[in-house]
């Protein structure tokens, strides 16, 4: 049996790792309540700017939400949305294998943002044409630079984590343009037109739509890194509250094993003190 | 006091997509685009324009609200104004 000063010291150790777990674990319910607040936020940020884009009556071919229907077999992109850190479970690397199901090296580019996923791919081999940083949550989201490098793709496919709940997290595979499409259902379009006779366009009306199209594309991939935010922060929570349960439960293990240390010890002690008793005793009455 | 909202103000909402400026009546608004600084009065024609970066000037009547932006869209319509900024 070990001794019962190096399981008290263990102890120790265990206790600070279950303080740990359970800052991080907070930290990541106050980063779960804050990106929630922002989709719900940028989800009324689109309905409105929906509703505003379609009283601009333009002819429906030139519309950059139907671009892509009808070519199927061009060159797709898959932009992957994965986490910029580590403790996060084991999201990414279930993000990465579900896109593997549907890669085909031949037709597919590869777009990744954040170096987990980055560095997940480079170990499996995989190449990818691009990587971003996963832009901070916390400040003003600036996905331009991603827009620019998907936008000559015909079709845009994105994989990113989805929150559903504290303890649930699912892998989402999204086709951008319809994913667009979908933000806007059960926003009502606007019924009163503003057309080029009765409104003022500066610039042109083609300029002003291909902007609101290439804001509401914006914040579609934006939602999307917000969704990403929120699984990962709840799926880092759930990692942290099941490793602070782990360190309590080896707490109280440990506590255990200390008591039955310190016991045996005492024990031992015991015995020592009766058997030198008792030889004491031996000898005394040998000599007499 | 704040002052009571009638038919000739404008109903101004102003928000960026994590974030909202300024929602609720105002006398009159001040943005830039390519052609320049302009104002929107009540009664203004209906105006969609795309916003040069700079500041955005808000009266509301008992209170002025400015903020920059670094891009964005304004709709008008009705005396209705929405600013669509720093997307």
């Amino acid at each position: 049996m070990r001794r019962a000063s190096s399981i008290e010291k263990e102890s120790v150790q265990i206790t600070t790792v279950e303080d740990l777990t359970g800052v991080f674990e907070s930290i990541a319910s106050t980063q779960v309540a804050k990106v929630k607040s922002k989709v719900e936020l940028s989800e009324e940020f689109f309905q409105l700017l929906w509703k505003r884009y379609s009283a601009i009556r333009i002819d429906p071919k030139s519309r950059i939400t139907t671009r892509g229907l009808d070519q199927k077999d061009a060159r797709q992109v898959f932009v992957i949305i994965s986490a910029e850190a580590g403790l996060s479970g084991d999201i990414d690397q279930r993000l990465i294998e579900t896109m593997l199901q549907s890669y085909e090296a031949a037709k597919t580019d590869i777009v990744v943002l954040g170096t987990h996923g980055a560095n997940q791919l480079t170990q499996r081999g995989i190449p990818f044409i691009h990587y971003f940083q996963v832009p901070e949550t916390d400040k003003y989201i600036d996905v331009s630079p991603v827009i620019e490098a998907i936008l000559p793709y015909s079709r845009i496919t994105v994989y990113y984590e989805d929150y559903v709940s504290l303890g649930v997290q699912e892998i989402k595979t999204i086709d951008l343009m319809a994913a667009m499409r979908g933000m806007s259902q059960g926003v009502e379009d606007d019924s009163e037109a503003m057309t080029i006779n009765e409104t003022i366009f500066e610039p042109s009306i083609d300029e002003i739509a291909e902007q609101m199209e290439m804001t509401m594309m914006t914040l579609t991939l934006s939602q999307t890194i917000l969704d990403s935010s929120l699984a990962q922060a709840a799926s880092r929570f759930s990692a942290m509250a099941v490793a602070k349960k782990r360190a309590g439960e080896l707490l109280a293990d440990y506590h255990l094993e200390f008591h039955r240390a310190k016991r045996s010890e005492s024990d031992r002690r015991l015995r020592e003190v009766l058997v030198s008793l008792k030889n004491k005793r031996k000898r005394t009455t040998g000599g007499h | 006091m704040s002052k009571p909202v009638t038919d000739a103000d404008l109903q101004v909402v102003a928000r960026s997509p994590f974030h909202v400026f300024y929602e609720g009546p105002a006398q009159s608004v001040t943005a830039a685009n390519k052609v320049g600084v302009f104002d929107i009065l009540p009664g203004h024609a209906d105006f969609f324009s795309i916003l040069n970066p700079g500041e955005v000037i808000i009266e509301t009547g008992s209170d002025q609200v400015n903020f920059d932006i670094n891009n964005g869209i304004l709709t008008v319509r009705n005396n209705e104004v929405t600013f669509f900024v720093n997307i």
